[in-house]
């Protein structure tokens, strides 16, 4: 009877957490909708921006492997390393968005993947200024690709915030994935993923990703 | 609804007024205990001179690009999470209101309406960043929760990020200025 009521007790708990999070969720699209009113546009705003990062499996795979790292190196890493990206990242926006060319911007996305990956799966350590320079120059080109890429005629506010923030939750996503690694499992299950990771890089460099 | 509401809901219905709040309110928020009353009572008069500009019929200025600027410098601060001298912070803090003021002109016909609206956008932009301060100040004053001091130099960085991604894009589009 103890169980069942216990039973009860955390069911009721995860209905309530389920509420919260669906009440922040619809906080969320609300939040979205001056954003698409002041553009005229589905694409330019909030959601547009925000979706935009997620439909590309080269720089998905590469922001979760920036958080999986992160974690895996533990502190300071593990918020330096998702606090350094954006910023980065937006400057490599900055000279695409200006028309500065890059070269190779494709070519070094799918590398990101490889390294970082990599660096997840084999448990590399390396000082935290050489992680930062590393995370660094790749942002630069996941900035610079995206900058080319942002529609025109968008709201650009709106659109800039969504794009940034789905960047910082992909990182996030592997930060609190990277976290398992406290514990031996866990730690087995973040290298094997780091190494599905590389693994997506080389696809994605041999062209069949 | 009536003027007075609107501008109200005035600063939190622009994404680019809601960033610059932000940042401005962690910023403020980071801050030692005795070191916030000051840049907040500076974004009041900034806001309020800024919005008294609007209603003696100051026209269109650069402010919203400005506003941007700061924003983008007050987020990277935030990330860096640096203590700043007052009068730094308290100069910023003025930055942010003037400019968020002058980018408030009222959509209204009748004057009435107008300073309804001016007078609304005052209070509900320092009513928001009042709660923002109180509850990063919050935050900072909880010993055990570092991870939410770090949340919000996460969030420093996305504002940063999203700022100068704008300019940029303003920029590119000989919108800038």
């Amino acid at each position: 009877m103890d169980q069942t009521a216990r039973l009860r007790s955390a069911l009721s708990l995860l209905m309530d957490r389920w509420r919260a999070v669906t009440a922040a969720a619809a906080s969320i699209l609300l939040f979205a909708v001056p954003a698409l009113a002041h553009t005229g546009s589905s694409t330019g705003g909030f959601v547009g921006g925000f979706a935009h990062p997620l439909f590309g499996p080269d720089h998905v795979v590469a922001m979760v492997a920036v958080g999986l790292w992160g974690a895996f190196l533990g502190a300071p890493a593990i918020w330096l390393l998702p606090i350094l990206f954006p910023l980065v990242m937006a400057f490599g926006g900055v000279i695409g968005i200006v028309g500065v060319p890059l070269p190779g911007v494709e070519t070094a996305i799918a590398v990101s993947a490889v390294v970082l990956g990599s660096m997840v799966a084999l448990a590399a350590r390396p000082p935290l200024w050489i992680a930062a320079l590393l995370v660094g120059a790749f942002a630069i080109f996941h900035g610079h690709a995206h900058g080319t890429e942002l529609p025109p005629g968008a709201d650009i506010v709106a659109y800039s915030v969504g794009f940034v923030v789905a960047t910082g939750l992909l990182h996030l996503t592997g930060v609190a994935v990277g976290l398992l690694a406290r514990w031996r499992a866990g730690r087995i299950a973040v290298r094997t993923a780091g190494g599905a990771i590389a693994l997506a890089g080389v696809a994605f460099l041999s062209g069949l990703g | 609804m009536n003027g007075f509401v609107v501008g109200l809901l005035h600063p939190l219905a622009l994404p680019a007024h809601v960033l610059a709040l932000l940042a401005l309110g962690l910023l403020i928020g980071q801050q030692m205990a005795g070191r916030r009353i000051v840049p907040l009572a500076a974004f009041v008069v900034g806001v309020s001179a800024g919005l008294t500009a609007i209603a003696s019929g100051v026209g269109q200025t650069s402010a919203a690009d400005v506003l941007l600027a700061v924003a983008f410098a007050n987020g990277a601060l935030v990330a860096m999470a640096r203590p700043l001298p007052t009068l730094a912070c308290a100069l910023l803090a003025a930055i942010t209101g003037v400019t968020l003021g002058l980018d408030s002109p009222p959509e209204a016909i009748s004057i009435a309406v107008a300073t309804a609206m001016l007078l609304g956008t005052g209070l509900g932009a320092s009513l928001a960043l009042a709660a923002i301060v109180a509850g990063t100040s919050y935050i900072a004053s909880v010993g055990d929760w570092n991870w939410c001091r770090i949340g919000a130099r996460i969030l420093g960085s996305w504002i940063a990020a999203s700022a100068v991604l704008v300019l940029a894009l303003r920029f590119a589009r000989g919108q800038l200025f």
